[in-house]
């Protein structure tokens, strides 16, 4: 069980099938600043250090700086020192077995874990410069930059355009023509504006359960995040509506940083960029989703993604 | 495991099936009672319901919905101002008990404090609420009067022809004379209040019977009395006295309350606190709290998320909580009689905020205990009456209800 302070991959593929692109030394130390420094092996096998990374990822400025992040509720601890880094503009996965911790530190986050008696933490959560656990935090408007969609989908029993304007109505003043252009925008971005643009005065409640996710995705999204939470979106969810907000999932990405927890290996392995592995409160690993299932190099790593236990 | 144990083994299927027979027959018998018991209460409902309608809905006329009590023709008797004075005090109580209630359920189920202090606090009303409950409803007619009525005395003893009490707003006092046509009056403008009477020696600007300022002319023996009518009405005999009128209007206040309808609106509105308190609360811990978080997640305060989400979604049951509240409350008798008393003489609603009131349940109690027959029978139709209005408060409730429904899906 490795804590990830100092993580180093590196990956020499001469194949031509395999060219690894990404292969990065990330250090992050404890005051949560991150020192990057990228090393790309290429194919005839010289040393590149670049500021940004290659291959396909958009941005890399780390969005979101975890440094000896413990948790507890009550007398139990649920997250033990805790040192990631969350990238901008990527899909990162948690996984892991169950009461791993991996919804605790999502929750952590945008600090929904203060509703929850008996919850708390020490160490470093920082989202650039704003300290997130410090009690001098605007809670309120932490959570406008950071969203969360939960597990099972819980509109309000509203109508539908009242769902999505509810979280513009806390944090803008703004007129009527612009909230409905805001409207229109949210759901068109969560790909079910055309499933209800005639509907919109009706009950939210009457949508399938798919959309209702997708309506509590485009009511995130409404009040302009940075960070978007996942915690498990889909488990609740058919085959058909999984495909569709996993493809929005990959959409969202050029826009937002995403967070999502799950424990679906196949659906980690799909929408992801970047994967991370929890154990009993602990980062066991973290790597490039590519790499995190095919070559995982800790054991208890690939006993998970092979299926051994769960 | 390979065997069997003895009772399972053999089974006799003849007396298993006798056995399932007898079973059916217990249950066969247990559904009847069950049913018998149900068609019990239903028969003892409609019973009351027939009884009353065969005694009352001969009574109910238009001249018994809008004349007031006659003492002497019970034909010619009606419930007009008790209805107004039942409305208006259900009406009042409502306005009071309903904010408190409602505001009391929120703070003790949404804003659960973690401070010591505010904790205990917490802990004391609810436990305290739950009690208050089963209060028998005299008793807070008794408290009632004390707080409402008599203010523990510390603004004085109402008394009658006297100023008395502290006035806030909404009250004329004037010395009121006879004028020598003997057939209107004058009245001279109070201006020490201690001064009862008042004698009239000299010509003094006043009003006349309709608060008209007019100038009061004195007749002394010996004169000439004046000729013109107009002169005559307001001209008043030397050394007349006038003894103290009181005008109000209709939002007089004073304290303290006296024998007043607010009186008795506040005293029903602590009757139904509680009911409402504790309906409330459970219909807001009814809501989910899947979306309590929802509207959390969105970055909403405690404030927000109780105004904009948790109190919409509780409020069908709130309504509901509130709408029994409402239907237990006009049919109070005890503590509105405590308070008010039983007459049940007064001709009109109350015409102003300290006037007194009748209400239905206490005409029906002083009908039907008047020896007359009559009297009774016009008692039933009293019920009737009430019966109705009852059920077009739950009829209101039962509409919105639904029209929340629809609204929010």
């Amino acid at each position: 069980m490795n804590t990830e302070s100092k993580k180093e991959t590196t990956v020499s593929q001469t194949d031509d099938e395999n060219q690894s692109e990404s292969t990065v030394v990330d250090s992050v130390d404890v005051a949560g600043r991150s020192i990057v420094a990228k090393e790309a092996r290429t194919q005839e096998g010289k040393i590149q250090v670049a500021t940004e990374d290659s291959g396909n990822n958009l941005g890399s400025d780390s969005c979101i700086q975890v440094a000896g992040l413990d948790a507890w509720y009550s007398d139990f601890q649920a997250l033990n020192d805790i040192n990631i880094e969350i990238k901008r503009n990527q899909v990162t996965s948690f996984i892991g077995p169950s009461g791993c911790g991996k919804s605790t530190l999502l929750k952590w986050i945008n600090r929904m874990n203060d509703i929850v008696p008996g919850a708390r933490a020490t160490g470093v959560l920082k989202m650039g410069d704003l300290d997130v656990l410090s009690p001098n935090t605007d809670v309120v408007s932490l959570r406008r930059k950071i969203g969360i969609v939960f597990q099972k989908p819980n509109p309000f029993p509203k109508s539908i355009y009242d769902n999505v304007a509810f979280g513009p109505r806390l944090h803008f003043k703004i007129s009527n023509s612009e909230m409905d252009e805001l409207v229109e925008w949210s759901l068109r971005k969560a790909a079910l504006w055309n499933e209800v643009k005639d509907r919109l005065r009706k009950s939210a409640l009457g949508l399938s359960g798919g959309q209702q996710q997708r309506l509590c995705i485009a009511r995130a999204i409404a009040v302009g995040p940075e960070v978007l939470l996942m915690d498990e979106p889909c488990s609740a969810l058919d085959p058909g509506s999984t495909a569709k907000i996993e493809d929005l999932i990959y959409e969202l990405r050029q826009q937002y940083t995403i967070v999502i927890v799950t424990h679906n290996m196949q659906q980690a392995s799909r929408c992801s960029d970047y994967t991370m592995f929890f154990y009993q409160g602990q980062v066991v690993e973290t790597n490039a989703t590519k790499e995190l299932f095919t070559r995982p190099k800790n054991k208890q790593t690939e006993d998970y993604v092979t299926g051994k236990y769960g | 495991m390979s065997e069997l144990p003895k009772a399972i083994a053999n089974i006799d299927v003849n007396a298993e099936l006798s056995l399932a027979k007898r079973r059916h027959g217990y249950s066969w018998w247990f559904n009847l009672l069950c049913l018998s018991i149900a068609s019990l209460s239903v028969v003892v409902l409609v019973l009351l319901l027939v009884s009353i309608g065969y005694q009352g809905l001969g009574s109910i006329d238009a001249t018994f919905l809008t004349a007031s009590h006659d003492p002497e023709d019970p034909s010619k008797a009606g419930m007009s101002p008790a209805i107004i004075g039942s409305v208006l005090v259900c009406v009042l109580c409502a306005l009071t008990a309903l904010p408190v209630g409602i505001g009391s359920a929120i703070f003790l189920e949404e804003f659960k404090p973690t401070n010591r202090y505010l904790k205990l606090m917490h802990g004391f009303v609810q436990l305290n609420i739950s009690n208050l409950a089963g209060v028998p409803s005299i008793v807070y007619g008794l408290l009632g009067l004390t707080l409402f009525v008599y203010m523990f005395q510390v603004f004085g003893k109402l008394e009658q022809n006297a100023v008395s009490g502290v006035d806030f707003w909404g009250v004329r006092r004037y010395y009121q004379l006879l004028s020598l046509d003997q057939s209107s009056t004058v009245l001279v403008p109070m201006v020490d209040s201690k001064q009862t009477t008042y004698k009239v020696t000299q010509s003094i600007a006043g009003f006349n019977g309709k608060e008209q300022p007019i100038q009061i002319q004195v007749w002394r023996r010996g004169e000439a009395k004046p000729t013109d009518p107009e002169v005559l009405s307001r001209t008043v005999r030397e050394n007349a006295s006038g003894g103290l009128l009181e005008i109000y209007s209709w939002y007089y206040f004073r304290l303290p309350f006296g024998s007043s309808f607010l009186a008795a609106g506040l005293t029903l509105a602590l009757v139904i606190l509680p009911i409402i308190v504790i309906s409330s609360q459970e219909a807001l811990r009814a809501v989910p709290p899947s979306l309590r978080e929802a509207a959390l997640g969105l970055g909403s305060t405690q404030w927000q998320t109780v105004r904009g989400v948790t109190l919409p979604a509780a409020l069908p049951g709130v309504m509901t909580g509130a709408i029994l509240a409402m239907g237990r409350a006009i049919g109070e008798a005890a503590p509105i009689f405590v308070v008010l008393g039983g007459n049940i003489g007064k001709r009109t609603g109350p015409e102003h905020l300290m006037d007194s009131c009748v209400t239905m349940p206490i005409l029906i109690f002083g009908w039907a205990e008047n020896p007359v027959e009559s009297y009774r029978e016009l008692a039933a139709g009293a019920i009737i009456v009430l019966l109705v209005i009852l059920l077009l408060m739950n009829s209101v409730a039962v509409y919105l209800r639904q029209r929340m429904n629809q609204l929010s899906g």
